[in-house]
């Protein structure tokens, strides 16, 4: 949807038209994850494996909620 | 220190093949020949990367009349900045466009005048609408943001659900409405572009109505006209605060139109680095934070939200650019905006007895 995911400041910043937002902690590694080929059956799937131990429920359910954010906003979609 | 600014916005030319009545450039157009050369757009581009300058947007005129382009476009994809281009599509085919969007843009902001072709072209004073509706085709044809702009004025706001209709049509992530703001060619026209409170009213209704229906598939930014509200615009966010425009001849500015102030000097790219121009120069010191203001805005509670408003509009209208902006309904200047208000005709006049009257924007000199 042409945001652009800048990882090389100091701060990861997601850009996209006419504003920036400062990105971190799990938003960070799921914005990782969207390199526009994963679906997101597969980023969860990702995530689960990456976050251990932490309850894959929570996970499907941050990771929806997170990336729902950005498209109601249209950064992003899927 | 105040902080670094967060956008560039780069005029890299003055030239236009469109002559839109309500265009936000300056009366005195910077001439062909006084353009910077590419190298000082670099780097102005490279110095803007370090300050920590997030988003470029590039602009005019029209931007697509520098040959360069393509190079500006590459050059700031290397530094890393979001670009966008801020075009009306005039002269941009389906090659230079695919060549545009390899070379790094980010995102595309296409001005629309009308749904109608005819009233389209009769605003901008140019054959262009049928190409621009061809070019939204061909946007979509790529993995580029894309914005349809649209400016509203009397001429066209009660046309604004249809025109709305339309532009969904076209497909973009986001629809831009921009009420007509009055500086430039727009303070000229005036008095055929202000709206009627009527229309303004219904605006809101339409908007939100489709706003409402488009949720989730476009976004619909909305800008209120200030002559109309309560409380002005932070404009530009603030003085020097998170916003540089460079002209095309190279000087650093506030803002669009700071150039009707008297006596302001601004410096220039060609003899100063971005940071110092920022930090130092005495334009952008000039109406910086807060000791400058005057009573009402001195002791308000909103001054930190909406920093006095206008300072070029203060002066267009108070004839004092310290002043409070004449918008706010706490300035003792109000009287101003008010009377414009009352003396702008509350029928929409018809297009035939306007067009002999109006001031198209003409095209700037060669030197």
């Amino acid at each position: 949807m042409g945001c652009r995911w800048n990882r090389e400041g100091e701060e990861p910043m997601l850009l996209f038209p006419e504003g920036a937002i400062k990105v971190q902690g799990t938003g960070l590694a799921i914005l990782d994850l969207c390199d526009g080929q994963r679906t997101f059956p597969e980023i969860v799937e990702e995530l689960q494996r990456q976050y251990f131990g932490a309850d894959p429920k929570r996970i499907r359910e941050d990771a929806s909620r997170f990336l729902e954010q950005l498209h109601e906003k249209r950064i992003v979609d899927f | 220190m105040p902080s670094n600014p967060l956008a560039l916005i780069a005029e890299i030319t003055h030239r236009c093949p469109l002559h839109c009545v309500y265009c936000s450039n300056p009366v005195e157009l910077s001439a062909a020949a006084s353009e910077l050369q590419t190298e000082d757009w670099l780097r102005v581009f490279d110095q803007a990367a370090q300050m920590g300058v997030l988003h470029l947007h590039l602009t005019g005129g029209e931007p697509l009349a520098r040959a360069d382009l393509e190079e500006l476009v590459v050059s700031a994809r290397r530094a890393n900045l979001y670009t966008n281009l801020i075009t009306s599509g005039l002269g941009l085919s389906r090659e230079r466009l695919a060549r545009l969007v390899e070379c790094g843009l980010d995102h595309i902001q296409l001005s629309f005048q009308d749904s109608d072709r005819e009233r389209a072209d009769w605003i901008a004073g140019t054959k262009s609408h049928d190409h621009k509706v061809q070019l939204a085709s061909w946007i979509r044809e790529h993995r580029v943001a894309f914005t349809a702009n649209l400016v509203v004025h009397r001429q066209n706001l009660d046309q604004l659900g249809q025109i709305l209709l339309f532009l969904e049509t076209l497909r973009p992530g986001r629809i831009e409405v921009a009420h007509t703001q009055y500086y430039g060619w727009a303070l000229k026209n005036r008095q055929f572009l202000m709206p009627t409170p009527v229309q303004l009213e219904s605006a809101l209704g339409v908007v939100a109505a489709a706003e409402e229906r488009l949720k989730g598939t476009i976004r619909i930014d909305s800008v209120l006209p200030d002559y109309h509200a309560k409380y002005p615009k932070a404009c530009m966010g603030g003085w020097g605060r998170l916003l540089m425009l460079i002209n095309p001849a190279g000087a650093a500015l506030p803002c669009h139109a700071a150039g009707v102030i008297p006596g302001m000097v601004f410096d220039n790219v060609r003899d100063r680095s971005l940071q110092s121009i920022w930090s130092d120069s005495s334009a952008f010191q000039k109406f910086r934070g807060e000791s400058w203001m005057q009573e009402p805005c001195r002791s308000c509670e909103r001054r930190a939200e909406d920093f006095g408003g206008c300072r070029c509009q203060a002066f267009l209208l108070a004839g004092d650019a310290a002043a409070t902006d004449p918008v706010c309904s706490l300035a003792p200047s109000r009287g101003v905006v008010e009377r414009t208000l009352r003396e702008s005709p509350t029928d929409v006049i018809s297009a035939a007895a306007l067009a002999s009257d109006w001031t198209y924007r003409p095209n700037p000199t060669r030197t």
